[in-house]
């Protein structure tokens, strides 16, 4: 296997920088999660998962759509904005690696490409790193993922000990490798293979849950569900965005933002009516679009393991006590 | 079906709005036409279009109607957006971008006698696909249509109902009212009850409902009784919206997107889908 000792990364790391822009994980004032290489904060290759997804890195927080002017009643302006560049995902992780799968099938099937996106995911170069120890949160294998490589990204990468293995998985993987051949060895390797403490049977929940849309279960747990959207932000899978407008005298601009499911404003339509007016139907949404929904539409679960949801919610909703939940009750009988 | 061909769905183009007429004191139809006056797009009956004033925001709304060079909206105030739309004058530039959905399913009506029931503003996106049969007249049967507002003054496209649809050939219009006085010259009373006076066969038929939640529910327990089935019953669905193409999440029902797998969808095929609309 071709191999980078650990103590010449930051020569890797150099070569990548150059030509494009390096997202590494970093901890940057308390909060894990990709950073541009060479910013302020420690670099975490040695960490679990980062508390915050890569999500952005395809699909900003917020993101410029177009702007407009606007002189004596006339549209006179109106510009498309694309801030795409050459961006590098370094040290992403197999589960956050299946989510941009994900994110993928959104933004990029069913009868329409969104430019936004496919314009950042063209320019955008993968590579992954096998985990070597898992989070007590971790259950990305239950949901079907390998913790030690996965297969949709350009390059992958095997922490080996002292040096780190690498392999190219697609021809723009295969490229950016070349750049480092300088710095690599051969040396026979083989990565430790890693499983999660943290487990759930995901089998046949799909089937289960398309029959349990008035099932009791959902007033149990969302229960003490406080609405604050943290699992949405912190997901990521999560895609739901807004647009709005900002708009300043004769000019403004429209952007996107990330959205929750959770908010009640969510599904809010003009006039009053909502068709998900409480925490029940906003819960159960949820649930079901990362557990059935999603399976129907796109044939995968819109949940990677990554366990952030889990253990950042404040009141300790947790998606593989439901799952464990739902395997105990009957589809057609109350809780 | 058609779609949005602009540069990008997300991204509207800039139209003209040529006429306004106003339909009741809270429902006002919108003409545009882009700025070298062509039509911005050729939907098909039952699709939508994401309409905007830049500086306010943008809305979805059945294309009610269009000819060669135009779109018609009808729209009904009852938001920050569409508050800010009946304030208007034409001349005013705005965005549109669409066509987005499924729209009407042309295929299972032609050949069919076609049974149209709208309620309210519910007639905005019924309109589309009744001007579609009058211009293949041909493809299509007996055309009923029954109607029904609050009161006379509540009527949307009174010109339509009055004067133009019944003059087409094999086509009866029946409007009624909640309540009027002794003048009233059409029918009183609520729409389920006057469409069980009407009676209509379910033989050879397709019926197309829309209207408040209320009035859908006791027309297809009427229809139900009357011995339609489910597949011959097709409804339009109303949900919030951003984008339109199927991606912001938000009008979904179960797997669908309203925006992009309806807003069309018959009675068989919301059966189907999670009790949530």
């Amino acid at each position: 296997m071709k191999t980078i000792a650990k103590s010449r990364i930051n020569e890797a790391l150099a070569i990548l920088a150059k030509e494009s822009k390096l997202l590494v994980p970093m901890k940057v004032n308390g909060i894990s999660k990709y950073a541009p290489w060479g910013s302020e904060g420690t670099i975490q290759f040695e960490e679990v998962n980062t508390l915050l997804p890569p999500k952005d890195t395809l699909f900003p927080h917020t993101e410029k759509m177009y702007s407009y002017k606007i002189a004596n009643q006339e549209i006179t302006e109106l510009n498309i904005h694309d801030d795409s560049a050459p961006q590098i995902l370094f040290g992403v992780r197999p589960c956050d690696m299946q989510s941009i799968k994900c994110m993928d099938d959104v933004f990029l099937t069913k009868s329409y490409v969104d430019d936004f996106y496919k314009n950042k995911r063209e320019k955008l170069i993968t590579i992954c790193i096998g985990c070597t120890k898992t989070a007590p949160t971790c259950f990305c294998d239950s949901m079907g993922v390998d913790p030690s490589r996965h297969e949709a990204a350009d390059v992958q990468m095997y922490d080996l000990g002292d040096s780190y293995g690498i392999e190219a998985q697609t021809e723009a993987g295969q490229t950016v490798v070349n750049k480092l051949q300088e710095l690599m060895e051969d040396q026979a390797g083989d990565p430790t293979a890693v499983s999660c403490t943290l487990k759930v049977d995901a089998s046949g929940i799909p089937a289960k849950l398309s029959t349990m849309f008035e099932h009791p279960i959902w007033k149990e747990i969302s229960r003490k569900c406080i609405g604050c959207g943290t699992c949405t932000y912190l997901c990521p899978t999560c895609y739901c965005f807004d647009m709005e407008t900002t708009n300043n005298g004769n000019e403004g601009y429209r952007f996107r933002c990330w959205d929750s499911c959770m908010f009640s404003e969510y599904s809010r339509m003009a006039g009053g009516h909502n068709p998900r007016p409480s925490k029940n139907e906003r819960i159960r949404n949820r649930f079901l679009h990362k557990l059935e929904f999603f399976n129907e539409r796109y044939g995968k679960n819109l949940c990677v393991g990554c366990g952030r949801c889990i253990a950042k919610c404040p009141v300790n909703v947790d998606i593989t006590l439901f799952i464990d939940k739902l395997k105990e009750v009957a589809a057609d009988e109350p809780v | 079906m058609s779609q949005c061909k602009c540069e990008n769905p997300l991204v509207p183009s800039v139209v003209t709005v040529l006429k306004i007429v106003e339909e009741t004191s809270d429902i006002k139809t919108f003409h545009v036409s882009t700025k070298d006056g062509k039509k911005p797009f050729t939907p098909m009956p039952g699709q939508l279009g994401m309409f905007s004033l830049l500086t306010v925001g943008e809305g979805m709304f059945s294309v009610t109607a269009q000819g060669e060079n135009h779109l018609e909206f009808a729209i009904k105030k009852c938001g920050m957006l569409t508050d800010a739309l009946h304030e208007i004058k034409p001349g005013q530039m705005m965005g549109v971008r669409g066509p987005y959905g499924n729209g009407f399913p042309l295929d299972l009506c032609k050949g069919k006698d076609m049974l149209f029931i709208g309620g309210g503003i519910g007639l905005a996106p019924v309109r589309s696909l009744i001007k579609y049969c009058f211009e293949q007249r041909e493809d299509f049967g007996k055309i009923d249509i029954i109607y029904g507002a609050r009161s006379m003054n509540d009527l949307c496209f009174k010109e339509d109902l009055f004067e133009n649809w019944p003059k087409e050939r094999d086509t009866n219009v029946h409007v009624t009212v909640d309540s009027g006085d002794e003048n009233c010259p059409c029918h009183i009373g609520f729409v389920p009850a006057f469409l069980e006076e009407i009676n209509p066969n379910p033989q050879g038929k397709i019926v197309v409902l829309c209207g408040p939640p209320i009035m859908i529910k006791f027309c297809l327990q009427s229809l139900t009784k009357m011995g339609f089935t489910d597949e011959q019953v097709i409804t339009t669905l109303e949900m919030r919206m951003k984008c339109g193409i199927g991606k912001c999440g938000r009008c979904s029902i179960g797997s669908k997107y309203v925006c992009l797998d309806g807003p069309v969808f018959t009675m068989a095929e919301l059966k189907h889908l999670p009790n949530e609309f």
